[in-house]
């Protein structure tokens, strides 16, 4: 079963548990939030009439961890997109390659750390549980669930209100696919998502150049040697009909080459 | 010699100047972090310290890898005498992208991590492979004016036994990870402004390496032979400006295919600044600096071939600082402009580049023999005119940079303004944004609320106390940040539950909002929720 998290912001009552929830099981400062942050993993922001309640969307095939050069984010089999903080080194390609803007850095740290929601991985759903904000959202606006059965009560729900709904899951399609599905009365671009992502994961973009690497080394390798082998053989040769032809005529110097 | 003694102390003195300076950055980067000695931020976590230090530093030092190949697999021996200076400055460049990346990692002391830590599909694993492996591949390079110096015959039979190996290694190294530089960007579609982001940014990061590369050797050229009397191989330089045009024009063609291929001439409509960095980029560091190479007499004037190769270099590092800062700024949630510290540190950097050139220079055989400047090659007639044309064009980039930066900075930071009255940022605190939302889509009649929760009685309680949130939860204005914000845990109601007796009555319990004013006191009315017996 692949997991995942559906968040219906027409039912979003702005409440909040979700934040304090999460805050609460991730030992985060229970502070108000400006957005997300090192120290908030899911916030709920007032947006075009609507609560938006934004976290990490665990891509299917996620560009923070196709980047990390030390594999220090990866994608588990079971969903979350989940951060080993023993591996990273600190390059923030992460935070430059996500279409959503999610990971944030400890910035004012010595020694800081990448983080984002993890999908509650280590502290609920090993144990077969569900996360924080989900188990507490007494709206039942952002729920959890098996991402296909949750794709199906979106469907659902956009067809038995239409009027309510725009017709589109955010998350089915984006960016490839992401774990963390939404459904909205208002346009999405309205409510500040991300809209024109590609509909191919994002680590195609790059692979398509680094798959050719072994190409480029194996035929550059025998290119760059085949022409070494050749010029040399060729200076030899003239070097030494040159010494069977007496003194040389003298090499180009190339000094004043122009004209 | 001797006249030049003034400006040597002017340059020491900046340098020492710059070092100090650089130190107490250094001081602040490690002692305070990233975010007290730098402004990046989490709406713009790659700065200067990436886009200039490695992406500039590494693009510079290209020249390495193509004089090398031209002398030792192509055979073309006279440029032999500029091989030796052009390895040490490759490999000093080098060592400083290594010391920048030790500034610029939340983690530097992991920089090893990519050698036993895999992700070949990480763009930045592959550039981090090849640079410590081309790094090798320069050290070994170079190691023969080290071990000439110290006699040491054995080691250099080996390093020259293994030359070509070693030379071939290092082109495909450059060759990957220069273009690699380019793929590093391929991810972000969304963020880099169309002028720039194209799939083919591996293809111009290689190309536009090897222009600026070779430059760089010319300009190498110019500086060593003002700076220790050496003879400048004018004829040499000469031919590398050639090439140097030959790799302009390419990169000028595919830029221009791509751009009509991908509809890009559309974004020059629009008068934006990306529009104007863009042009600036194109017409003074590729446009103009290639028509005033291909001028004979341009070439053959020494100011003029100075000045041309100068303005390659200062278009390649606005382009590489496009790409990397101005470029992506549209696409970031913050705006950046890099503190004095940063600045400092990559001063710092290119300093110690220089003395450590200039040390190199003076105890190892880094210029061939016999190459003492006699006197400055006369040539028979001087075409000033073209002297000027390239001046005035470096001086015209110059101003127009420095007036790009100023409206970049500006534009950028009306941009970023533009979000934040938009989107009512934060976290819906006040209560009339709850009933708002509530209103919109009425979904409060969903509102399923938690059961009720008995707290049993203490010692001397008059009574167990049933919490219900029925009554406690305005329906119409849910907050639970009002308990589960502070006093409540949102998770452990039932650990919650086991505070005992009167401590529930304190200001961090209940006593939060039955103090009297609020809601009813907890001394007032026991009844009000113990139930009595």
């Amino acid at each position: 079963m692949a997991v995942a998290i559906l968040t219906d912001l027409t039912r979003c009552i702005g409440c909040r548990a979700c934040v304090y929830a999460c805050k609460e099981i991730n030992g985060l400062p229970k502070e108000e939030a400006e957005g997300l942050s090192a120290r908030t993993w899911t916030v709920v922001e007032r947006r075009a009439g609507l609560n938006v309640r934004r976290q990490c969307m665990h891509c299917l095939d996620p560009a923070c961890a196709s980047v990390c050069p030390v594999a220090a984010l990866h994608k588990t089999p079971a969903g979350p997109v989940v951060y080993e903080e023993d591996r990273c080194i600190g390059c923030r390609y992460c935070m430059v390659a996500c279409p959503f803007h999610v990971p944030k850095y400890e910035w004012e740290k010595p020694l800081p750390r990448v983080q984002k929601c993890i999908f509650c991985s280590e502290k609920r759903l090993r144990e077969g549980g569900q996360p924080a904000c989900t188990e507490v959202c007494p709206a039942k606006a952002t729920v959890f669930g098996d991402r296909d059965a949750l794709i199906q009560e979106a469907r659902g729900r956009i067809e038995a209100h239409p009027g309510r709904y725009v017709d589109h899951i955010y998350g089915l399609e984006e960016a490839g696919g992401t774990s963390v599905l939404y459904l909205s009365g208002v346009p999405f671009e309205r409510l500040g998502f991300p809209t024109g992502l590609d509909r191919e994961p994002y680590p195609r973009l790059t692979w398509e150049i680094l798959s050719k690497i072994p190409n480029v080394v194996g035929m550059g390798g025998v290119l760059m040697f085949g022409i070494w082998w050749i010029v040399n053989r060729r200076m030899e040769l003239e070097r030494r009909d040159a010494l069977r032809e007496g003194p040389a005529k003298g090499v180009d110097d190339g000094e004043e080459g122009d004209r | 010699m001797r006249r030049f003694w003034p400006e040597v102390t002017f340059w020491r003195g900046v340098a020492a100047v710059t070092l100090a300076v650089g130190l107490y950055a250094t001081v602040v980067r490690f002692g305070r972090g990233l975010g007290a000695a730098t402004h990046l931020s989490d709406g713009f976590p790659w700065g200067i310290w990436v886009g200039f230090d490695v992406l500039v530093g590494v693009g510079l030092a290209a020249g390495g890898f193509t004089i090398t190949a031209t002398v030792h697999l192509f055979n073309l021996e006279r440029f032999r005498p500029i091989v030796r200076p052009t390895v040490l400055t490759a490999f000093l460049g080098y060592l400083l992208v290594a010391v920048g990346l030790l500034y610029d990692l939340g983690r530097p002391y992991r920089i090893w991590h990519p050698l036993i830590m895999w992700n070949p599909h990480s763009v930045m694993f592959e550039v981090a492979w090849c640079v410590m492996l081309y790094t090798a591949v320069l050290s070994l390079e170079f190691s023969p004016m080290v071990l000439e110096r110290f006699k040491l015959r054995t080691p250099l039979r080996v390093v020259h036994g293994i030359t070509i190996p070693v030379v071939i290694a290092g082109v495909l190294l450059s060759t990957l990870h220069q273009s690699s530089l380019g793929t590093l960007y391929l991810i972000v579609p969304e963020k880099l402004h169309g002028l720039w982001y194209s799939p083919l940014l591996p293809v111009f990061f290689f190309l536009s390496a090897i222009a600026a590369g070779l430059s760089m050797v010319i300009i190498e050229s110019f500086i060593s032979s003002r700076a220790f009397g050496r003879r400048l191989e004018l004829g040499l330089l000469r031919d590398l400006s050639r090439v140097v045009v030959v790799a302009l024009g390419l990169y000028l063609v595919v830029k221009l295919q791509d751009m009509s291929g991908r509809g890009a001439f559309g974004l020059l409509a629009a008068p934006t600044p990306e529009r104007f960095l863009f042009l600036v980029e194109m017409v003074f560091g590729v446009l103009i600096p290639m028509v005033l190479l291909a001028l004979p007499a341009v070439r053959r004037d020494r100011a003029g071939l100075f000045c041309s190769a100068l303005l390659v270099v200062l278009g390649f590092i606005m382009n590489r600082l496009n790409v990397s800062l101005t470029g992506v700024q549209g696409g970031m949630d913050a705006v950046y402009f890099p503190s004095w510290l940063e600045l400092a540190v990559t001063a710092m950097l290119v300093t110690l580049g220089f003395i450590s050139f200039g040390l190199a220079v003076k105890h190892l055989k880094v210029f061939p023999e016999g190459h003492q400047e006699e006197r400055p090659v006369s040539l028979g007639r001087r075409p000033r005119p073209v002297a000027y044309l390239s001046r005035g064009a470096l001086a015209a980039l110059g101003a127009v940079i420095a007036l790009g930066a100023l409206t970049l900075d500006f534009e950028a930071a009306a941009r970023g303004r533009v979000p934040a009255q938009e989107v009512t940022a934060g976290s819906g605190s006040d209560l009339s944004v709850l009933g708002g939302g509530a209103s919109v889509n009425g979904s409060v009649a969903d509102l399923r609320l938690p059961g009720d929760l008995t707290y049993p009685p203490g010692k001397d309680s008059p009574g167990a106390v049933t919490f219900s949130h029925e009554s406690h939860v305005d329906g119409k204005r849910p907050n639970c940040a009002t308990c589960h914000g502070g006093a409540f845990p949102i998770l452990k109601a039932k650990a919650a539950a086991r505070t005992a007796g009167e401590a529930m009555h304190g200001a961090q319990r209940c006593g939060a909002c039955h103090d009297g004013k609020a809601a009813f006191g907890v001394e007032d009315n026991c009844e009000g929720c113990h139930a009595g017996g």
